[in-house]
């Protein structure tokens, strides 16, 4: 994908493509179905989960397990297409080319440790992915792959009982509930932060469905991409660049007021949408 | 003169004089004598008749009779004065023969009731015998005149069989007396000492006392005259005479003729009616004699007298009711206890294999007409009645409305006369004998068959109060198949059932049984699906079975390693090959199951630690940012 595209219009810059978008609604749906459809079983007695019994009814309980599984289908047939997408496709190439850890994430996440706890001023510089996003990313990665697998052996538990007798059940079981919980738990404090609570992103970070993120947001939290993408070259940001960047004054205060902000919002909107 | 001559004149003279004294003799008796022989010449004709107020009287004197009598030397005229033997009529006023003329020293009549009666009608006309041979047949004498219908049934009396004549109630001689009712018991029990003992203590006496008309006395139940043994005219003709009466005996209440006509349709009566004479009448429960009220602690129907006199009897009945708690209770003077008729009815009695009070669906409101409402007091558990009431809900009477009529009710369980309560350990309901009764023929055999053995049943046997008989799990009168079309709620109930016993703690410690089974159970799938409402998930029995509860090292137990696969494999289809690689129950993870164990501490660790590292890096940029837009705000201003 050419930086052409992905600066779309002068304050868009293109987050996610549509591609990107599907897959991440497929996965987000379907993982929080899992989520539902999994701690329900879990905490049957729970104030929730007794709503939801008394709106689904008597069946609730097999309706619960069947929902599990085609949720799981789903999740696991867009991880399998994800698979698909980073291999074979360019933009896909390039996303996990982006989401792949380097030396410069150990040294951002320890500047950015050193700017938050006080003891540096200065914000390190994020690119198109910040170690945020990526330990975010393969923890994603790593879920679906225990979580698929496990889930696998409970699915069909009379011929995995075979290989891995009562045992292997129970420690499938194990594995697959506390997965379950930190995997929820990381995206409810780690994304959910990123994505809702964080004051630069407040209420919501609208990429997801409207796959763009204004200048003001790229400029808080990915500069070094902003950059990129308005600077000349089509290659990769390089470190002089990076340097360049970070010496640039980022925080300096905002023009606008968050009304302005908004009215800009809109209007971008509607002119998107006459396009 | 000379000596002969003398000798002569001695004899004539003396010839002479005895022929004087002879004629003079002869003479008199020509006088006396001969005027009963000139009387008798014509009135020994027994055809001698005349006619009096154009009434053919007989005339005739039988000779012989009179010569027997005391008064053969009497003559006639001695009685009959006035009369001229020449004439005829001998007189023209004729009087009354006057025994006093001569019997004037003899005892009057003392009692009016014969004063109209001449002597001569008692003691006869002219076969008049002494006092002490009269006597021998005054009773016949007596009958002569009274020829009623009621006092010449005397003749069949149990008296006149014995030989107690008239004079044996009514006074002898000059004494006879009519008996007033009063008199009538003094009288009787001038022989029958012991019955007018027992009828002075009597309400009948009592009422008798009190004036009443109705009351009866001896006569009135044994009649008067025509007295007979047995009981059975004594009740037809006697009791109910009066007792069904109901200007006597008005109302509905007991003691009402109402009430008493139930008697009627008893089985006493219909046995009575088919002649057997076993078979109970009035007096064989109220007493013959002593007939008392029912409140009065001396009458046989007293409640508390009750089983004795149906005893006699039922003997066997009642020794088996003696020794039930109903009995002892009784025994105790417990108001609320039931005697025989509190359940049998009183006259209204009737077999209990034909009366609709005793048919298996209604027996229940008997019992239950003391056991609800509080009536009767339990000490044994709260709210012991809804369970009693609950019998109303429990498949065994849901069975018999639909017209099972093996299906149990009430005596099935707890013994009929027997029963006991569960303490007793002779009870058919106690501990040791639930399953057996539960268990009887007809019944749930074959589930005795597999309770037996089966370590809860060891356990009841062994003494062990805390070992689960039948009523442990299935509840004592309200046995519901409950939520039996209901799998999921079925299964919850089932491990809430097990639970009550394996996840006490106390229970578990005394017994030694295994910890953590219910904990264990409930976080495992199984346990999880069946609280999340899972019609299929394995419950308690699914896997231990239900009856034959055994421990896993019992090789008939469904969880002996080698039945697993079995018990396993009916949900799990090709379980033979499973391989059980530790124990099902987790009581200790790091033993059992070391590779949950270490994943358990792994991801503790990953949650705490990741997650805690997570929140601390998200709240220091939190607040930087914050801190940021407070210090633009600022610089704006």
């Amino acid at each position: 994908m050419s930086s052409e595209e992905r600066k779309l219009i002068d304050e868009k810059f293109l987050r996610m493509n549509f591609n990107e978008r599907i897959q991440h609604f497929l996965l987000f749906s379907s993982f929080i179905v899992l989520i539902l459809t999994g701690f329900g079983l879990k905490f049957p007695e729970s104030f929730w989960v007794k709503w939801i019994v008394f709106i689904i009814g008597e069946n609730a309980f097999e309706a619960r397990g069947i929902v599990h599984r085609i949720a799981s289908v789903v999740m696991i047939v867009a991880s399998l297409y994800h698979l698909y997408y980073v291999i074979f496709t360019p933009s896909g190439r390039q996303l996990i080319r982006d989401f792949f850890p380097v030396k410069q994430d150990v040294a951002d996440f320890r500047d950015s440790m050193l700017y938050l706890v006080g003891k540096s001023e200065e914000k390190p510089l994020m690119g198109r992915f910040s170690y945020v996003e990526k330990m975010e990313y393969w923890a994603v990665v790593w879920g679906t792959v225990i979580m698929g697998g496990t889930g696998t052996v409970l699915w069909f538990e009379n011929t995995f009982l075979k290989y891995v007798g009562t045992m292997g059940m129970d420690v499938a079981t194990a594995i697959h509930y506390y997965e379950a919980i930190l995997a929820s738990l990381a995206i409810l404090v780690w994304h959910f932060y990123f994505i809702f609570l964080n004051p630069d992103s407040f209420p919501m970070n609208k990429a997801w469905y409207k796959g763009y993120l204004t200048r003001e947001e790229m400029e808080h939290e990915h500069p070094l991409e902003l950059k990129r993408l308005e600077g000349t070259d089509e290659t990769e940001v390089t470190e002089e660049i990076a340097e360049e960047i970070t010496e640039a004054p980022v925080d300096k205060p905002l023009d606008v007021t968050e009304e302005q902000l908004d009215k800009k919002e809109n209007e971008e909107e509607t002119k998107g949408k006459k396009e | 003169m000379n000596t002969h001559g003398k000798h002569i004149i001695f004899i004539f003279s003396t010839v002479m004089l005895i022929s004087a004294l002879l004629i003079i003799a002869d003479s008199y008796s020509r006088i006396s004598g001969g005027s009963t022989d000139v009387c008798l010449s014509c009135h020994e004709d027994k055809d001698l008749t005349m006619e009096k107020n154009g009434k053919k009287i007989s005339l005739f004197v039988d000779p012989q009779s009179h010569k027997n009598s005391v008064h053969s030397a009497a003559e006639c005229e001695d009685c009959h004065e006035n009369y001229n033997p020449d004439e005829v009529p001998h007189t023209k006023t004729p009087q009354q023969v006057k025994c006093a003329n001569c019997h004037e020293g003899s005892k009057p009549l003392e009692t009016n009731v014969h004063a109209k009666v001449s002597c001569y009608d008692c003691h006869t006309k002219h076969d008049v015998r002494s006092a002490k041979e009269f006597a021998k047949d005054q009773t016949k004498n007596c009958l002569s005149c009274h020829k009623n219908q009621n006092i010449s049934h005397y003749s069949e009396s149990v008296h006149a069989k014995n030989k107690i004549g008239c004079e044996g109630c009514h006074g002898s001689g000059h004494k006879v007396k009519s008996i007033t009712k009063k008199e009538v018991s003094a009288l009787c029990g001038k022989c029958h000492g012991e019955h007018e003992k027992d009828f002075k203590n009597s309400i009948h006496m009592a009422t008798l006392k009190r004036g009443d008309v109705n009351a009866p006395t001896c006569t009135d139940c044994h009649g008067s005259h025509k007295i007979i043994r047995g009981k059975i005219s004594v009740e037809s003709q006697a009791c109910l005479k009066c007792h069904l009466d109901e200007k006597k005996f008005p109302g509905e209440e007991k003691g009402s003729a109402s009430f008493v006509t139930h008697y009627r349709t008893s089985i006493h009566a219909s046995i009575d009616s088919q002649g057997l004479l076993e078979a109970a009448g009035c007096v064989d429960c109220h007493g013959d004699h002593m007939i008392e009220n029912r409140d009065n602690p001396k009458a046989s129907t007293n409640r508390a007298r009750m089983i004795e006199t149906c005893g006699k009897c039922h003997k066997d009945v009642v020794e088996s009711f003696k020794k039930s708690k109903h009995g002892q209770e009784l025994e105790k003077k417990n108001v609320a206890a039931p005697t025989c008729t509190d359940c049998h009815g009183e006259h209204d009695i009737t077999s209990t294999l034909i009366s609709n009070d005793f048919t298996k669906l209604n027996l229940t409101d008997k019992c239950l007409s003391c056991h609800k409402d509080g009536k009767i007091p339990h000490k044994n558990f709260k709210g012991e009645e809804e369970l009693i009431t609950g019998y109303q809900n429990s498949v065994h009477y849901l069975a018999l409305k639909d017209g099972k009529f093996e299906a149990p009710t009430c005596y099935q369980c707890h013994g009929a006369h027997e029963m006991e309560s569960a303490d007793n350990p002779a009870s058919k309901i106690s501990k040791n004998n639930i399953a057996k009764t539960c268990g009887q023929s007809n019944c749930h055999t074959s589930q005795l068959n597999q309770y037996t053995g089966s370590i809860h049943e060891v356990g009841v046997s062994k003494g062990n109060q805390d070992a689960p008989a039948c009523n442990n799990c299935h509840g004592n009168h309200g046995i519901v198949t409950k939520n039996i079309d209901n799998k999921s709620q079925k299964s919850k109930d089932i491990v809430k059932l097990c639970s009550n016993c394996h996840t006490s703690v106390e229970l578990v410690e005394r017994n030694d049984l295994p910890t953590n089974m219910g904990e264990s159970y409930l976080e495992s799938f199984h346990g999880l699906a069946t609280r999340g409402g899972s019609k299929e998930a394995a419950n308690c029995e699914s896997c231990h079975s239900y009856h034959n509860v055994r421990p896993s090292t019992d090789s008939l137990s469904t969880i002996n390693r080698k039945n697993l696969p079995e018990t396993c494999g009916k949900c799990h289809p090709g379980a033979t090959e499973v391989l059980f690689t530790k124990k099902i129950h987790l009581n200790n993870p790091e033993e059992d199951s070391p590779g949950v164990f270490w994943i358990t501490r792994f991801y503790m660790f990953m949650i705490f630690g990741l997650i805690g590292f997570m929140i601390f890096h998200n709240i220091l940029d939190l607040r930087r940012k914050l801190q940021l837009r407070k210090q633009n705000a600022g610089m704006k201003k």
